[in-house]
């Protein structure tokens, strides 16, 4: 008797526990992954984490904001190394080689991911997921980051954290001007739509210059090499076009799409302003802003500072201030599949003596509450890349116009196009940007693409032709490689 | 028996001793930053190192006999070369005008001197984008100034256009360097002994005799010097180049040294970037040893 007696407590204590035990868990996994980082590494308060962070306006979001609230709400500081993009490869990988430990989390742009996970400089995230139950929030990212921008292979080296993507901006009022409406159907017999295709475009953009010109042109682009390297990107794989035989690794991009894809780009800057060639970032925006073109292409932020969201703010004292809020509309780009050009994923260095703590920032910092705070700040160029963000209330009210620009960001979301990511990527975009500045110099299209073609083959050889298949293989069986 | 005093020999040690213990660490120093890396790079140079790469395993002379096959590396030496023999003898040529021209003692010569080597105090890096600006198609004022003469817009696309991209190189380089050589050859000429000039004058001998015959041959061995110093730097020149066009269009422009920071920073080819740099400390050499023999040949 007295043994079924202490049998049947030490049951109901055992139930017991179980019960209390999934309460704390229920309680646990109640909490937000924000919240859950918070918790976690409050046992870090004290320490210092590490972070490198694109230099200039983009690092002005862990100095003013998140750094200072992470380390109010856990104790734990953080030092933001700054460094321009074009030297963030070699900083990152710089360290690495040295042992330092400088850095403990990183901002990396995940083209450059199997080249840093290769090399050993990147940790794998997935354990921390688990323990830390972030796998869930993880599913609220965006398709085509999601399911490109995270791994090498089967692993997580990224948790991608801004969504870059070109999408077109184009004059409402110009494409609704019935005068210039009828004109276009007199002159092709069609409807003046904002383009969807390159032949398409390349019409409009003439007959646009042609009408408004000198003091509006019907389009401009960013056309220096680094940047026009991601159209030519973009443009060739929209008109069909495939990098490499995959059976052989032959270079395949002096096809005759790819040939048609620099031809047309010459071919568009007629009808740009004069000089179009050497603009970037800064320049195509100016245009844009005060009306001298009538549309463009470019990431996310032109679409905010456009219609004049936070460029009051101090830091933003050097955009140019907008001649045309509200008259701005958002498309995608003609082929319908948008570059995701760049972009960034948050990582953690292998090399970090504060790994666990490295984590919980990034977590933190890429869940979904945070990050949608952090994709409002006007000056932190960081964009839009997870479902709630695309239909946030608040970033709805933005301005009149924000339904129509988060909407054309969630459908670039999942049509985009991703960079060629492969070994030693750099070196097949150095000869993608040397053609760029020689078709701009005058070389003929043709040219140009037969040299690049041998450079992308010396590099393949060099790299090896069965390593970079296989890297190659991994990169275009991801679903944003190619158009489907 | 007395036994001999070492007391004179140890202090003569001493004093033998003394000097080395002074230069002794200056030279461990410089043998440890100077010797070490040097060393260092020649044992690179021979590994198959890339940044991506932790392979250190030996190639023998791979790297080296790549130099012979790398024809963009020889493009890039030939543009260095280029740009050498244009903008050297221009900066000397105007850099003997200028200091010939303030040779006399002029009302305001010291303000003028001070105003003209100020170029040559900025850095290259920032000469070198301070002309981009004023190259600039659209908001430059060089396009501007040409198309008032021209009585039409003129977008010269300074830093595109291959007829362009050298004369914009060489126009910013020849700015920022003229001076140096006014500055050294205006201190040559004011050290040459004036009596033999007047003497010449008084025998009937022209300015231009006078200029060639006396105050040149005096000031030949500076004049080398500063040729020797130019030719170096501009056999590494980077920064301007690099600002202004970054080696483009393509790779028109680019020199040797910006072909070694691509091959070494952006591309990571550390042992090869290594081989690339012997070859150019080979090639100066050779310049150097010519040049030197030249100013002995002078003295």
């Amino acid at each position: 008797m007295q043994v079924l007696k202490s049998a049947l407590l030490a049951g109901a204590r055992l139930a017991a526990a179980a019960v209390v035990g999934l309460a704390i868990t229920s309680a646990a996994m109640a909490q937000s992954a924000a919240d859950r980082a918070v918790e976690a590494a409050k046992k870090y308060s004290g320490q210092t984490i590490t972070i490198v962070w694109e230099a200039g306006l983009q690092s002005l979001d862990p100095l003013n904001f998140s750094g200072p609230k992470w380390e109010k709400l856990t104790g734990v500081k953080i030092k933001v190394i700054e460094v321009p993009t074009a030297e963030m490869f070699t900083k990152i990988l710089q360290e690495h080689r040295a042992g330092s430990g400088a850095y403990d989390a990183l901002n990396v742009i995940p083209s450059w991911m199997p080249d840093l996970a290769a090399a050993g400089a990147l940790e794998p995230l997935d354990s921390w997921i688990d323990k830390f139950g972030y796998r869930d929030e993880l599913k609220d990212i965006a398709p085509v980051f999601r399911d490109n921008w995270m791994k090498v292979g089967s692993k997580i080296f990224g948790l991608p954290d801004d969504g870059d993507v070109f999408i077109m901006y184009y004059r409402k009022d110009i494409f609704a001007d019935p005068a210039l409406r009828a004109a276009f159907k007199g002159k092709f017999n069609r409807e003046m739509d904002v383009p969807k295709t390159w032949p398409d475009f390349a019409e409009v953009g003439a007959f646009l210059t042609e009408k408004l010109g000198p003091k509006t042109y019907g389009a401009a682009f960013f056309r220096d090499a680094p940047y026009g390297q991601f159209m030519f990107q973009e443009r060739f794989r929209n008109e069909g076009g495939k990098f490499f035989d995959a059976d052989t690794m032959k270079a395949t991009v002096n096809s005759d799409i790819g040939v048609k894809a620099l031809a047309g780009m010459k071919a568009e800057n007629k009808f740009m302003p004069p000089g179009v060639e050497t603009w970037g970032f800064v320049e195509n925006l100016a245009a844009f802003a005060s009306g001298q073109t009538a549309m463009t292409i470019s990431w996310p932020p032109y679409g905010r500072w456009t219609a004049g969201y936070g460029t009051d703010e101090k830091v933003m004292s050097w955009v140019p201030k907008t001649q045309i809020a509200g008259k701005v509309g958002y498309a995608l780009p003609p082929g319908g599949h948008p570059e995701l050009a760049a972009g960034f994923s948050l990582s953690v260095a292998s090399g970090s003596k504060n790994k666990e703590a490295a984590y919980l920032f990034i977590q933190w910092l890429n869940s979904r509450e945070i990050s949608t705070e952090r994709v409002q700040i006007p000056y932190t160029l960081r964009d839009p890349f997870r479902e709630n963000h695309y239909s946030d209330p608040v970033y709805l009210s933005r301005w009149p116009d924000a339904k129509d620009y988060l909407a054309t960001l969630k459908l670039a979301s999942v049509s985009g196009l991703l960079d060629l990511s492969i070994i030693q990527t750099d070196k097949y975009e150095e000869a993608l940007r040397q053609g760029i500045s020689r078709l701009w110099a005058g070389d003929d299209p043709k040219a140009i693409a037969d040299k690049i073609a041998s450079q992308w083959d010396a590099i393949t050889q060099k790299v090896g032709v069965e390593k970079q298949k296989a890297a190659y293989a991994d990169w275009a069986g991801k679903s944003a490689a190619y158009p489907h | 028996m007395t036994l001999p005093d070492h007391a004179p020999v140890r202090h003569k040690r001493k004093r033998q001793a003394f000097p080395l213990v002074l230069v002794g660490p200056a030279v461990f120093m410089l043998l440890l930053v100077g010797l070490f890396p040097l060393i260092y790079s020649v044992i690179v140079s021979f590994q198959g190192l890339t940044m991506t790469d932790e392979d250190t395993s030996f190639q023998g002379i791979a790297n080296y006999a790549q130099l012979f096959h790398d024809q963009r590396l020889w493009e890039s030496i030939f543009h260095t070369v280029l740009i050498t023999v244009i903008a050297l003898p221009l900066e000397l040529v105007f850099g003997l005008m200028m200091a010939l021209l303030l040779l006399e003692p002029i009302r305001g010569r010291q303000v003028f001197v001070a105003l003209l080597v100020l170029p040559t105090m900025i850095s290259p890096i920032v000469a070198g984008a301070t002309w981009r600006l004023l190259f600039d198609n659209h908001f430059g004022p060089l396009n501007q100034i040409i198309g008032w003469i021209a009585g039409h817009p003129t977008p010269l696309l300074w830093t595109v256009v291959p007829d362009l991209v050298y004369p914009s190189i060489l126009i910013c380089e020849i700015w920022q360097w003229t001076p140096f050589m006014f500055l050294l050859l205006l201190a040559a000429l004011s050290g040459v002994d004036r009596s033999a000039g007047e003497a010449a004058e008084i025998d009937g001998a022209s300015y231009w005799q006078r200029l060639w015959h006396i105050e040149l041959p005096s000031i030949a061995p500076v004049m080398t010097v500063a040729i020797l110093i130019r030719a170096l730097d501009l056999a590494r020149v980077f920064d301007v180049v690099w600002a202004l066009t970054k080696g483009g269009p393509g790779t028109m422009t680019e020199t040797v040294s910006i072909y070694a920071y691509v091959q070494g920073f952006q591309q990571f080819e550390t042992s090869y970037t290594a081989a690339i740099s012997f070859l150019i400390i080979a090639l100066l050499s050779v310049l150097v040893a010519a040049a030197v023999r030249k100013v002995e040949f002078v003295r």
